[in-house]
């Protein structure tokens, strides 16, 4: 007797294989057989004229907030991704002494926009270790994790203030691998570091303080668990990023582990520069190192309101200075300032080409809603105005609350992205999943890996695209189990339609603890998707069952293993 | 694995400790004048020289080489 099974889906095994007709049977946790099956189950799923494919793995989420109050990283389950990586880009929540709680906060607001309202009405602060942030995240997990810990995080725990100070002594790096092996024993799938992000005070992150011989030592450690490290690099310049891909090429091959930086992009001014680092890539890839560069499916599209610090002004610093550390009320006094107004439109005059393309996608009044859906170019022309007149002063008559759309803003040659994405040595990753929440949707890049590049364009095969986002995935990452659909693996599935799955319209939806808001995405085509061995989510009776695990996990936490016939 | 040459890329270098823009100067470009070897540095490596100031009081502050940045020793090469 079965517990589940799926009838008459087209399977997509994650083998890159041709797909095929068959059934699935499910037994507990794990697949049990795959084929004509005439026996009955508890449940089952009807999936004629969809594919059955492993459940897909996300490998660069910033989950590690959200997870503490909702176990299922809606919407990103409903997209079919049955595993997540966060702790990414050196940040994690755990390690963390209850004095560094609010510095990390801090961080989080800055590089992921995680507003402080929601850790402060989302979140009960009761853990300190990694081992206690497992178990507090493990009450009703309804996707799996492989968490990261974070080089900042660990880094602040042993060293403090002294941490964005300067380096670390010999007996402060002992202790920090002590602390990652703790964290590695309890469950983290590697390690996380960052050679860009800021703080809060827009100072650099506490990773950006070590040395070599810091990163060397907890790459030892890694060594000993075979676990993955990750990096984000100097990702805006190639020749940085190359450097970078080199020093992780020799700590994969001193320590033998994976590592993996993301993101990388394609850059529309130099659409060529990313074959440059992939030729270094490949040199690296044929010494022996691992060095995965993780490539996005989805163009850079920034949703922005001047309430808060767009990335899209990071590069203005008078715009990101009052947005950054200005209240509502000083923001909106700046802006009805003429003076202000003009100092601000000169500061960005040299992006002339960039303004007149933004669409005005939200406001609040009824007398501003006829420019809805419109260009600032065409509202200008309306107003008699520049487009960022027309920027600014729709911003103040909405009480900041009027919300623009900068589409396509790179990574957007289809030609040079879908040949990332089908390089044997690109992982597709860094959706980002989690964060950002207030400039872009960072859900539903599968649907548009689908939808995109397989059905619309038909530039990859379906059963290449399923390979590169579960099996492939989860050898890189040395997830045991999982990514195939094969007797004797854990069950965890997605059943979509082909021909209509995709990515929905972002939207702003408020859905944060403390009243906060985000953009999602929602997810089109997908049917059901299945997490060791339950129903986690289908698109008739949304989220159901909870069985996510911590992946590696500890080694006396692992999921109750039921034999495949 | 076999073994394998790897092209010629941009020569860098990480930081030693207390390294300043002189002492890289003056470790890693020897035979020029620290004035101009100085200035080379600053202008192949805006990534660092163009950085945010530290706060004042910071035990960084008019330093803005951090332990774990890549330093360029020689300026772009030419597209092959």
């Amino acid at each position: 007797m079965y517990d589940l099974i799926i009838r008459n889906g087209t399977v997509v095994d994650g083998s890159g294989l041709p797909g095929y007709q068959a059934d699935v049977a499910v037994k507990g946790n794990r697949i049990a057989r795959i084929g004509k099956i005439a026996e009955t189950a508890g449940k089952e799923v009807d999936a004629s004229g969809k594919v059955v494919a492993p459940g897909f793995i996300d490998p660069h989420t910033h989950f590690d907030a959200q997870l503490l109050w909702d176990g299922a990283a809606k919407p990103a389950l409903s997209h079919g991704v049955t595993t997540i990586v966060p702790g990414n880009c050196s940040l994690s929540l755990a390690p963390l002494k209850a004095d560094h709680r609010m510095r990390l906060v801090g961080m989080f607001n800055q590089i992921e926009e995680m507003p402080y309202k929601a850790f402060r009405e989302g979140v009960v602060w009761d853990w300190e270790t990694f081992s206690e942030y497992i178990t507090r995240i493990r009450k009703g997990l309804a996707i799996n994790v492989a968490p990261l810990v974070g080089h900042s995080v660990i880094r602040l725990w042993v060293m403090n203030d002294a941490a964005t100070e300067r380096t670390a002594t010999d007996e402060e790096i002992a202790e920090m691998q002590d602390v990652l092996r703790e964290c590695l024993d309890a469950g983290a799938a590697g390690l996380s570091t960052s050679y860009v992000d800021m703080d809060e005070t827009l100072q650099p992150v506490p990773s950006r303080y070590a040395d070599a011989r810091e990163v060397d030592a907890l790459a030892s450690v890694l060594g000993e668990y075979g676990r993955m490290l990750q990096i984000v690099p100097e990702f805006y310049d190639p020749d940085l990023t190359i450097a970078r891909l080199d020093q992780l090429a020799e700590l994969s091959i001193k320590y033998q582990i994976p590592t993996t930086f993301s993101p990388l992009f394609v850059n529309s001014d130099n659409v060529d520069a990313v074959d440059k680092v992939m030729k270094r890539v490949d040199e690296q890839f044929a010494r022996g190192a691992r060095v995965w560069p993780q490539v996005q499916t989805r163009p850079i599209d920034i949703s922005f309101s001047f309430a808060v610090p767009s990335l899209l002004f990071i590069r203005f610093p008078g715009w990101y200075r009052v947005m950054r550390f200005g209240s509502p009320e000083e923001i909106r006094a700046h802006f009805a300032d003429p003076e202000n107004r003009k100092a601000r439109a000169e500061e960005v005059a040299e992006y002339k080409d960039l303004w007149p393309k933004l669409v005005l996608r939200q406001v609040k009044t009824d007398a501003n809603q006829k420019y809805v859906g419109k260009t600032l170019a065409e509202i200008a022309k309306e107003r008699g105005v520049t487009p960022v007149e027309a920027m600014i002063d729709l911003s103040v008559e909405e009480d900041l609350d009027a919300h623009f759309l900068a589409a396509d803003m790179g990574h957007n040659n289809d030609d040079k992205v879908v040949s990332l994405l089908k390089h044997p040595r690109v992982h597709i990753g860094a959706s980002d999943g989690g964060a950002h929440i207030l400039s872009f949707s960072t859900y539903g890049d599968t649907g548009y890996l689908f939808g995109h590049f397989v059905r619309d364009l038909k530039t990859m095969r379906l059963e290449d695209a399923v390979k590169k986002i579960t099996s492939d995935t989860a050898s890189i990452w040395g997830i045991p189990e999982r990514g195939l659909l094969q007797p004797g693996y854990i069950a965890d599935i997605a059943i979509f339609d082909p021909e209509t799955v995709d990515r929905g319209v972002e939207r702003f939806v408020q859905d944060v603890p403390g009243d906060g808001s985000r953009y999602i995405r929602d997810s089109h085509g997908v049917d059901t998707v299945i997490v060791g061995g339950g129903v986690a989510w289908s698109a008739s009776d949304g989220y159901q069952e909870a069985r996510g695990a911590i992946l590696p996990g500890a080694r006396d936490d692992q999921p109750e293993l039921v034999a495949a016939e | 694995m076999t073994a394998t040459t790897l092209s010629t890329v941009r020569k860098s270098v990480l930081p030693q400790a207390g390294d300043t823009w002189a002492s890289i100067a003056a470790r890693e470009l020897p035979d020029m004048a620290e004035a101009d070897a100085v200035s080379g540095l600053q202008s192949w490596n805006l990534h660092v020289f163009m950085r945010a100031p530290a706060p004042e009081g910071s035990p960084r502050a008019g330093n803005p080489i951090l332990p774990s940045d890549v330093i360029f020793i020689e300026p772009p090469l030419a597209a092959a």
